[in-house]
């Protein structure tokens, strides 16, 4: 009998984490399927951190459960541990050694032999353009360079689930492009794969499933296209032309609620979301002209990817 | 970066460790493996070994030279009394070393690598160990060396100077790992730099370091004779000077494995709940 849970490679339901009075976590619901490349969501604050710290048992929820490679992460990190990578926020490497050595330094201590972690370590060297400077000391290295090296070093014992905290997070275009190249070949292989992004566009180009992790709980989850289309809705801009916007503000009030209209005062720009579409439009623009408000400019437009972000968390703030 | 391409894990599974969960062997392998991290970085940066070398050479020679004629004690030259208690005090002034390595790791990314791979959580605090207790050994036989220049004599021979580098040893490493567990405690690197130094600094001159226990203030000689460093410098003496060893070596024990064994399994703890 095949339990549809054996395949799922990380599988935590009502997770809850506080730090003194500080609630990191209230209740968080994350199911990855083994093969995927997941991507976890959110602005600074909002629990990512935390969240990956408990799945790669550097910390100890307070309830909830949390299983990882089918292994309960509180009564056997041990096998957890066996079966993930981790490439933290900061590398996790150390600076006094060559880079070469960090890799078999890693390599052995997950388990490999001598010889398997040199073959292991040469491969990936190899692979990240790290092969010419690998026996230099880590001082030597650039930031992408470290990058690399730490994604490498996270790799040695081939992992089931690589987990990453912001990878791309200080990276220049060219680095990131190529961290992203790498990790769809992983997830080639099989590789599962849990990440930590601010961006949402990088989430929305290669992911397969997004969590959005918001003030510590998942407020939304679905592949980029679902999480679009049920955000997504349309935006109709208003340029004002007058200076009393707040009058614009208290005539729109009748069709629109007011968490729907933004107002830009200094562009005297107001936005609003088109539950309607072009029905919105033409509401607001029959209110606008029946208070006589001048208007330069209104639009019907889609929306763009921060707004589909802003209204997902925005409604959880409220 | 455009050659082999990665491979990856196939399908996801729990690959546990080859050699099976942390046992004995595991924690053994994998402290030889961490004290290996730390000897690369010794021989990488040769001036964090040559520095902890040449400073007991110098403390050995000054204070010898100017206090060797200052004081007598009852039963021989002052100077076969006074090195062995500068030897125990250079162990005593070293120690913190392991703790503040220990603590400017713990908040590193590097830490959180060692915390999520299959090792034993131990193996971080005896691998320093055994690193630092490489370098224990070192100044021990530098020091041995250069005392016998200064005309120290060890009445038993080879094997008393054998004895005498595994008291530095052994008596170094177990306050090595209780400045772990003070050092994960106070947790700020800077604050245990400063801070560390502080119960040592007593612990060495209350003792039998320089003055026999009856020649210190009143007040001072019940602790003086509890002191781990009165049962390390009376072992060091014994074994220099001839004398009764076996009631010193009981009470040096005692306090290596209670110094080693409390603080140890509270620094794991310590070191194991990231912040």
């Amino acid at each position: 009998m095949a339990d549809p849970a054996d395949d799922l490679v990380i599988d935590a339901a009502g997770v809850t984490k506080s730090f003194g009075s500080v609630r990191a976590l209230r209740g968080v619901d994350l199911t990855v399927p083994a093969g995927l490349l997941a991507a976890l969501l959110g602005p600074n604050g909002a629990g990512k951190t935390t969240l990956v710290r408990i799945l790669a048992t550097l910390l100890r929820q307070d309830s909830g459960t949390v299983r990882v490679l089918g292994r309960d992460v509180l009564t056997h990190p041990y096998a957890v541990r066996s079966g993930i990578g981790l490439t933290g926020q900061y590398a996790g490497l150390d600076e006094a050694l060559t880079g070469w050595d960090n890799l078999m330094l890693i390599g052995r201590l997950g388990g490999l032999g001598r010889r398997a972690a040199s073959q292991r370590a040469a491969e990936l060297a190899e692979r990240f353009g790290l092969a010419a400077a690998v026996g230099r000391s880590l001082r030597t290295y650039s930031g992408g360079m470290r990058r690399r090296l730490d994604l490498a070093a996270s790799l040695m014992n081939r992992p089931a689930l690589l987990i990453l905290d912001e990878p791309t997070t200080g990276l220049d275009p060219g680095s990131r492009i190529e961290l992203w190249s790498a990790l769809r070949e992983l997830r080639e292989s099989g590789t599962t794969m849990l990440l930590t992004t601010q961006y949402l566009e990088e989430a929305d180009r290669f992911a397969d499933a997004v969590h959005v992790l918001d003030h510590g709980v998942i407020i939304d989850a679905g592949t980029p296209a679902q999480l679009k289309a049920r955000t997504g809705v349309q935006v109709v801009d208003v340029l004002l032309a007058g200076q009393d916007a707040a009058a614009a503000v208290a005539s729109l009030r009748g069709t629109v609620a007011p968490a729907d209209l933004r107002l830009d005062a200094a562009s005297r720009r107001l936005t609003i979301r088109a539950r309607d579409g072009l029905g919105t439009l033409l509401a607001a623009a029959r209110l606008l002209q029946a208070d006589r408000i001048d208007v330069a400019d209104i639009s019907l437009r889609q929306p763009s990817l921060d707004e589909a972000f802003l209204a997902l968390t925005g409604a959880s703030r409220r | 970066m455009t050659q082999a391409r990665i491979t990856g894990a196939g399908p996801a599974r729990v690959a546990v460790r080859p050699d099976g969960l942390p046992g004995l062997g595991l924690l053994i392998r994998d402290s030889m493996l961490i004290a290996g991290r730390h000897l690369r970085v010794l021989r990488g940066n040769p001036g964090r070994l040559i520095y902890p070398l040449l400073q007991p050479v110098l403390i050995l020679v000054l204070f010898v030279s100017v206090l060797e004629n200052l004081a007598s004690v009852p039963g021989g030259l002052y100077r076969q009394f006074l090195i062995p208690g500068i030897m125990i005090q250079n162990v005593v002034l070293t120690a913190p070393v392991t703790g503040l390595a220990l603590v400017r790791d713990a908040d590193t990314g590097l830490a959180d690598r060692f915390r999520s791979l299959p090792m034993p959580r131990s193996a971080v605090l005896t691998g320093r160990s055994a690193s630092d207790a490489v370098v224990f050994f070192a100044q021990a036989v530098v020091m041995i060396g250069v005392a016998c220049l200064l005309g120290f004599h060890v009445r038993t021979g080879l094997a008393g100077i054998a004895g005498i580098i595994g008291v530095a040893v052994g008596f170094g490493t177990a306050l090595g790992i209780t400045c772990a567990w003070l050092a994960l405690i106070i947790r700020d690197v800077e604050t245990a730099e400063r801070a560390l130094y502080f119960p040592f600094i007593p612990l060495a001159f209350v003792s039998s370091a320089y003055a026999p226990v009856g020649r210190l203030a009143g007040w001072l000689q019940p602790i003086a004779r509890v002191n781990p460093v009165t049962s390390a410098v009376a072992v060091v003496r014994a074994l220099a000077n001839g004398g009764p060893l076996m009631v010193p070596v009981i009470h040096l024990a005692a306090w290596i494995a209670v110094l080693a064994a409390i603080p140890g399994a509270l620094a794991v703890r310590r070191w194991q709940s990231s912040p």
